[in-house]
């Protein structure tokens, strides 16, 4: 019954690009008891799924809600795959700072950056929603995040963008956090306007600008 | 096309100059470079450099000519600009349907009902002896200048904190006082005899017309300063015209389910109404009340500017030339355009009506997307209506001369709106335990709701199929609520009590929300 490992990797990629949540995670299982090593499954099955996912949004195939549910069987498959990871396997991932400024809830924006920064190989702080904007600060701080993504859609709360940018001067970090912005009012101009270090426009931008603003290839 | 010339003018950005001079510029975006709508020519003058992010929306042929977004152009010194758009007449719904209801006795003089759109201000004037209209007008809300939608002129507010208030407060009173005006004009009556006016209008919208702070109404927890009924003098706050009448604010349920909505649903009877009722306002926000089984529940949902044909790549409001109806035929596109003019671009029914062709012919899938070109035969009908560009971004071909388009872009903005507006309703739904089929009745209110025909709404799955038969469209009920008001104490009290007893559900909270918002994407299969 089994497929070779090549087999199952492309199986789990076609899991994911089709947004089938339960076959993703019956083919991480059947991955696993074939003996396979669960790192090679994430990266070249799940995330690679992934990966194709972006490629058909760039193409304007895919859609915002597409790819949330393409990202629903990517997790499922992980659920499956996480506990077997060796430890050895637990690279250093470079930390990013996420959440939607204070006064706003809408969030949908905002997850989809943080799955898309994620699968690319980013630790998530997601701060949520309605964030205070000196906890962005704080936990860069704490955590030693060296990147803070804004997201909004309000034109009443992009103001906020510009205080974090502020607060991050005041607290004396700005040289060790870069800050990306989005969301719905947000463009390249605003972002130059309040001193921040980029913006993109949707998910995947957003993964090649962050790594463009850390140096990582 | 008019030709503006500002002398003497300090430095600073075109837009902003154009607008406080009075000139017509279209600038859905409110000057973020977003939308490239605010086209204007340079004929003379000392101009910055064009940005890379204005040749995005411009032809080279345009560039050439001079051609800038006036968002994004700085100026200094004297500048000679002409103006690409002209000011077109727009459709303004004013009538509606009208309950029985019982007139007050011993009612004297005149009144006045308005509806107070973020869009458009509608006004009657009211014989209060016999509850006649002796004659109505309708304007575009003169407060666009500070935005098109009530967030923007809410960010207003904040970047303008000492004068803000009192610039978007003047802005509407200085429309009412025309307004007033001139129905008494036509009814050839002194507007001095007006002794009460009743206003339905959105809570921001009453915020601002009543002088009061609306910051608090633009951001989360989204807490408006009053949602009850409140009654002024017409000169405390400004009015000219009429001075003496008394002014009446009908009340809200909260920020973003405001009078108009309470209004709407008491024309509409929810508070008495058996059964399962649905009431729906589409517009910038959708708001959806749901009678069912006593509880009256309801939700706002951002459906975005997309069905008022704004976001639209070839958007435009529903004026003179817009397209408002489409048909996708073997033999072509068939375009039906208001007021039979030559296609100036394509308004909200017109994009609703385009989109669901599209699903129709199989031209744009059920996930959003469009077919791929090279799917289809050469001979196919549709082939040659589908345009690829260099990057491989597929369009329709809606119009060849001028070249108008509906991309990928805006099926996804009208997706968002469907999305949107029928998660709401799902939500609603759900609350209050009860399946689409339950439903006795959909009534549809407003401005735009009245151009969106049934066959466009199930097409494109804002409303699923199985209530298209049940749809009521009732016209402007928040004017109709302002007239009943106006006419009947009990009403007003009536309507009171209705705001009161509403639930508001906000869907940002609700569970699971997210979820409900992405199967409410999928669009209905043919």
């Amino acid at each position: 019954m089994a497929g070779t490992k090549e087999e199952l990797l492309a199986k789990l990629a076609e899991c994911v690009v089709e947004m089938e949540e339960e076959e993703a995670a019956d083919t991480a299982r059947e991955y696993l008891e074939s003996g396979y090593p669960a790192f090679d499954g994430i990266m070249h099955g799940l995330v690679e799924g992934m990966n194709q996912a972006s490629e058909l949004f760039d193409a304007e195939e895919y859609f915002v809600t597409d790819v949330l549910l393409c990202s629903d069987a990517m997790y499922a498959g992980l659920e499956v795959l996480k506990p077997h990871l060796e430890e050895e396997n637990a690279e250093e991932r470079k930390k990013a700072v996420i959440g939607v400024v204070e006064g706003d809830t809408h969030d949908i924006g905002k997850n989809l950056v943080k799955i898309m920064m994620e699968t690319a190989g980013f630790e998530m702080i997601d701060l949520g929603r309605d964030v205070p904007l000196q906890k962005f600060v704080d936990t860069a701080k704490e955590t030693g995040a060296e990147l803070i993504c804004l997201s909004t859609l309000m034109t009443t709360t992009m103001g906020g963008m510009e205080t974090v940018v502020e607060l991050l001067k005041e607290a004396g970090i700005r040289d060790k956090v870069k800050v990306m912005i989005g969301g719905g009012p947000i463009s390249q101009k605003y972002a130059e306007k309040i001193g921040a270090d980029g913006y993109s426009q949707n998910a995947v931008e957003a993964v090649r600008l962050a790594k463009n603003l850390l140096n990582i290839c | 096309m008019a030709v503006v010339t500002m002398k003497n003018t300090d430095d600073g950005n075109l837009l902003a100059l154009l607008l406080e001079s009075g000139a017509y510029v279209d600038n859905p975006c409110n000057g973020k470079g977003l939308c490239g709508k605010c086209k204007v020519r340079i004929i003379s003058g000392d101009v910055s450099e064009i940005t890379e992010a204005e040749k995005k929306f411009l032809t080279e042929s345009e560039v050439e000519e001079g051609i800038r977004l006036s968002c994004l152009t700085e100026v200094r010194g004297e500048v000679s600009v002409e103006l690409l758009q002209k000011e077109r007449k727009h459709k303004v719904l004013t009538k509606g349907y009208v309950p029985e209801f019982d007139a007050d006795e011993g009612l004297s003089g005149l009144g006045i009902a308005i509806d107070i759109g973020t869009t458009t201000v509608v006004t009657s004037l009211i014989d209060r002896e016999n509850g006649r209209e002796l004659a109505n007008a309708s304007m575009i809300n003169a407060q666009k200048h500070f935005g098109l939608d009530v967030l923007t002129r809410i960010t207003y507010e904040y970047e303008h904190p000492e004068t803000g208030v009192k610039e978007l407060q003047e802005a509407i009173v200085k429309s009412i006082d025309g307004m007033i005006e001139e129905v008494c004009a036509e009814a050839g009556k002194d507007s001095g005899e007006v002794r009460e006016i009743v206003v339905a209008a959105n809570c921001t919208m009453l915020h601002m017309l009543l002088g009061v702070d609306a910051r608090a109404l633009g951001r989360a927890p989204y807490k408006p300063e009053f949602t009850d009924a409140r009654t002024v003098t017409a000169k405390e706050i400004g009015i000219r015209k009429a001075p003496e009448a008394l002014l009446y604010c009908l009340p809200s349920v909260s920020a973003y389910i405001g009078a108009d909505i309470v209004a709407g649903a008491y024309v509409c009877e929810l508070q008495k109404k058996r059964g399962n009722v649905l009431f729906i306002d589409i517009g910038t926000n959708g708001e959806i009340v749901l009678a069912a089984d006593g509880r009256i529940l309801c939700c706002s949902c951002a459906a975005g500017p997309a069905l008022e044909g704004m976001n639209i790549s070839s958007g435009m409001r529903a004026a003179e030339g817009a397209v408002e109806d489409v048909k996708i035929t073997e033999d072509g596109v068939k375009l039906i355009t208001i007021g039979g003019e030559e296609p100036a671009g394509i308004c909200g029914s017109g994009i609703l009506a385009a989109v669901k062709e599209l699903l129709r012919t199989g031209i744009v899938k059920k996930t959003g997307a469009f077919v791929k070109k090279e799917q289809l035969k050469e001979g196919d009908f549709r082939y040659p209506m589908i345009q690829v560009d260099g990057e491989g971004k597929r369009a329709f071909i809606l119009c060849e001369e001028p070249r108008l388009l509906v991309t990928q872009g805006d099926v996804r903005q009208v997706q968002l709106a469907k999305g949107a507006i029928l998660s709401g309703f799902t939500a609603l739904l759900n609350k209050a335990g009860i399946q689409m089929e339950d439903l006795d009745e959909v009534m549809i209110a407003g401005q735009f709701g009245a151009h969106l025909p049934a066959e466009s709404m199930a097409g494109t799955g804002i409303l699923p199929d199985e209530v298209k038969d049940k749809l009521v469209y009732v016209g402007n009920s928040s004017k109709t609520g302002a007239y009943m008001a106006l006419m009947s104490k009990k009403a007003r009290s009536e309507m009171e009590a209705l705001a009161a007893r509403m639930e508001y559900m906000e869907l940002a909270e609700t569970e699971n929300y997210e979820r409900i918002f992405t199967n409410c994407m999928i669009f209905p299969k043919f």
